[in-house]
């Protein structure tokens, strides 16, 4: 009877445990530097176009390591969440303890997370590559370009209040979800087994969320707010830093012209403008 | 400590001011007549007398056997035993909430809700018959994880070994669960599992199946902390790795979503949640040797 059961029961408890710590590291690690990444706007186009060039630097391997470290352990940890939630009976009306609200709202966020980090993939980056399929989704989505990093991701942001909304809710959910997770993964770790040094552990969970959602809040209120798109006068500078910046990397040698014109904006190369 | 209240949990004792809180105590029961039938509420309407428990409030409700229409009916069923939770038999939904009706005093349900008690079964075992449910599952749990300690046989084996004071007192209170089912049915990782007999399907075969389906689903908060009383005990510890290997079987440690409701509503106080992340500490060990070490 044992060997007919389905995959997903045999092993219950290895994925339960691959979930778990796929939560923490890749996934909950690669938000954080993802987060502070983003929030280097606040020092400028140039440090966060730079950013983004080391990022890319990657060339080919980038592919590899966005699969590998990225997309990959979010599916797994996102899809087999699905199935978790599934096969849970949420009773936080009946018993509204925090514990139980917290275990709700793990849920809620964790629904929320998945909806938003697909629709974000696809806000900026557009899922596929291909030139027929950008035109086609333009301008629902791919509408990062990664040589013209700071100038369209505020765009991006702020192409309606709905948008520059949902990153601010998409944000905090995720954000509540790995502080909240922090915490219940070292129960089920056994970090922290008894009453108290649960209490003490939810300090320091609440502590690393209030940081990692400042940080997550002030990459959100960079591009939203910080960078005005309304203005043509600052959008120009900023875009001549991003050109410059990729004129550098193009007379190194580090990148090809035809690089820098698939990932820049406006399809041109940089020279051309 | 200077007072102590009568077995040690917690119900300071009643204030019995001589105020009559009510003249009738209206009573919600959801009614169901037989295993796999329709459930329906019935409203029962009984005098009020002061100090009752639920216990003697269906007492007086199987004794008028009337809804509060004055409709005959069969008599509520239901099940009790100790009568000083210590047994787990009479536990049901009380105003929403799952607890003992033995220990459940009407005069603070009353103070709770006025007017009126709302009893409804155990939501997450199959009803037997109005609040009578079948807790098959939850013994069955306890099967699984050899919650006991096997020392029969044809020698006398002599003293156990010595226990420290420490080592008691910290097992002492996990031997207290009355396997009443409270944590399970709070718990929302604990989902129902009711199935129906086939047509001519024999004993065995129904047995079999049910036990399959039970062996499934999610053991829950009890049985959990009955494998970290065991595999604390200086003997039951021979038997470790096949309670660890239980645990991480299907339905194991491995279903809690860390809501922590178990520890909330145990009558027992049962440091619930300390056994859970204890238990996720040595399933994972006693994965990583299963697999490395063998
Ligand atoms: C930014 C993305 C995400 C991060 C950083 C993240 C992080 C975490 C962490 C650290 C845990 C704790 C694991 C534990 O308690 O053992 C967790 C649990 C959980 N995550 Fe995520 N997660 C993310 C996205 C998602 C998505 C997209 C879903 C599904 C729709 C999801 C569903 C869940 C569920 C259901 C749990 C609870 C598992 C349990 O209690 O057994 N997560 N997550
Ligand atoms: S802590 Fe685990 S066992 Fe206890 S109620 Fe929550 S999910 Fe259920
Ligand atoms: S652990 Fe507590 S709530 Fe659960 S069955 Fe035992 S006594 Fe009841
Ligand atoms: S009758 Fe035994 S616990 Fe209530």
């Amino acid at each position: 009877m044992e060997t007919n059961r389905p995959f997903l029961v045999r092993h219950e408890f290895l994925l339960r445990r691959l979930h778990s710590l796929s939560g923490l590291v890749p996934v909950g690690a690669y938000m954080v530097i993802h987060l502070l990444a983003n929030a280097s706007i606040w020092n400028g186009p140039a440090t966060y176009q730079s950013a983004v060039h080391q990022i890319h630097s990657l060339g080919r391997a980038l592919i590899v390591v966005e699969w590998v470290f990225i997309f990959l352990p979010i599916l797994f940890h996102g899809l087999y969440g699905l199935v978790i939630i599934r096969e849970s009976q949420p009773n936080s009306g009946a018993y509204p303890l925090v514990g139980n609200i917290r275990y709700t709202l793990q849920r809620a966020t964790g629904m929320i997370a998945l909806l938003f980090i697909v629709w974000h993939v696809f806000h900026m980056h557009g899922w596929f590559h291909g030139e027929a399929w950008r035109e086609l989704i333009d301008p629902w989505g791919a509408q990062f370009a990664p040589y013209n990093a700071a100038s369209t991701a505020a765009e991006a942001v702020q192409q309606s209040t709905l948008v520059t909304l949902l990153y601010a809710v998409g944000i905090t959910a995720c954000v509540f979800h790995l502080a909240n997770g922090v915490w219940t993964i070292g129960i089920t770790w056994g970090v922290w087994t008894t009453p108290g040094a649960q209490r003490r552990a939810n300090y320091v969970a609440g502590a690393i969320g209030l940081g990692v959602l400042a940080v997550g809040l002030a990459a959100w209120a960079g591009f939203a707010f910080g960078v005005r798109t309304s203005d043509p006068e600052a959008m120009d500078a900023i875009r001549a830093i991003e050109r410059r910046l990729l004129q550098e990397k193009i007379d190194s040698g580090l990148i090809t012209e035809e690089q820098a014109s698939e990932k820049s904006a406006h399809f041109g190369a940089p020279t051309d403008r | 400590m200077a007072h102590q209240s009568g077995h040690g949990h917690g119900h300071a004792s009643v204030a019995t001011g001589h105020r009559k809180l009510a003249d009738w105590i209206d009573v919600r029961v959801l009614r169901q007549d037989g295993p796999g039938q329709a459930s329906y509420w019935e409203r029962h309407r009984i005098p009020y007398e002061p100090e009752m428990n639920v216990i003697s409030v269906l007492q007086r409700m199987a004794a008028q056997a009337k809804t509060v229409d004055g409709r005959a009916v069969a008599p509520v069923a239901w099940e009790c035993n100790c009568l000083e939770e210590v047994c787990g038999a009479c536990t049901m939904v009380i105003n929403g909430r799952v607890r003992q009706s033995c220990s459940a005093l009407v005069d603070r349900l009353l103070r709770e809700n006025p007017g009126e008690i709302e009893l409804q079964p155990m939501g997450k075992f199959p009803v037997v018959r109005d609040l009578v449910v079948d807790r098959g599952r939850l013994f069955r749990a306890l099967e699984r994880m050899k919650a006991w300690i096997p020392v029969d046989g044809y020698f006398d084996m002599g003293q156990g070994l010595r226990q420290s004071q420490s080592a008691q007192e910290e097992m002492y209170p996990l031997s207290e669960c009355m396997s009443c089912g409270c944590c399970l049915e709070a718990c929302p990782q604990y989902t129902k599992i009711e199935l129906a007999r086939a047509e001519g399907e024999t004993d065995e075969a129904w047995q079999a199946r049910v036990r399959e389906a039970y062996d499934l689903g999610f053991a829950g908060a009890h049985a959990i902390s009955q494998v970290m009383l065991f595999n604390a005990h200086p003997t039951g510890r021979n038997n470790a790795s096949e309670r660890l290997d239980a645990l991480t079987d299907p339905g194991g440690i491995q279903d809690c979503g860390n809501a922590q409701n178990c520890v909330a509503v145990c009558p027992k106080r049962i440091p619930l949640t300390t056994s859970i992340g204890r238990a996720g500490r040595a399933a994972t060990l006693h994965s990583f040797r299963s697999f490395f070490d063998r």
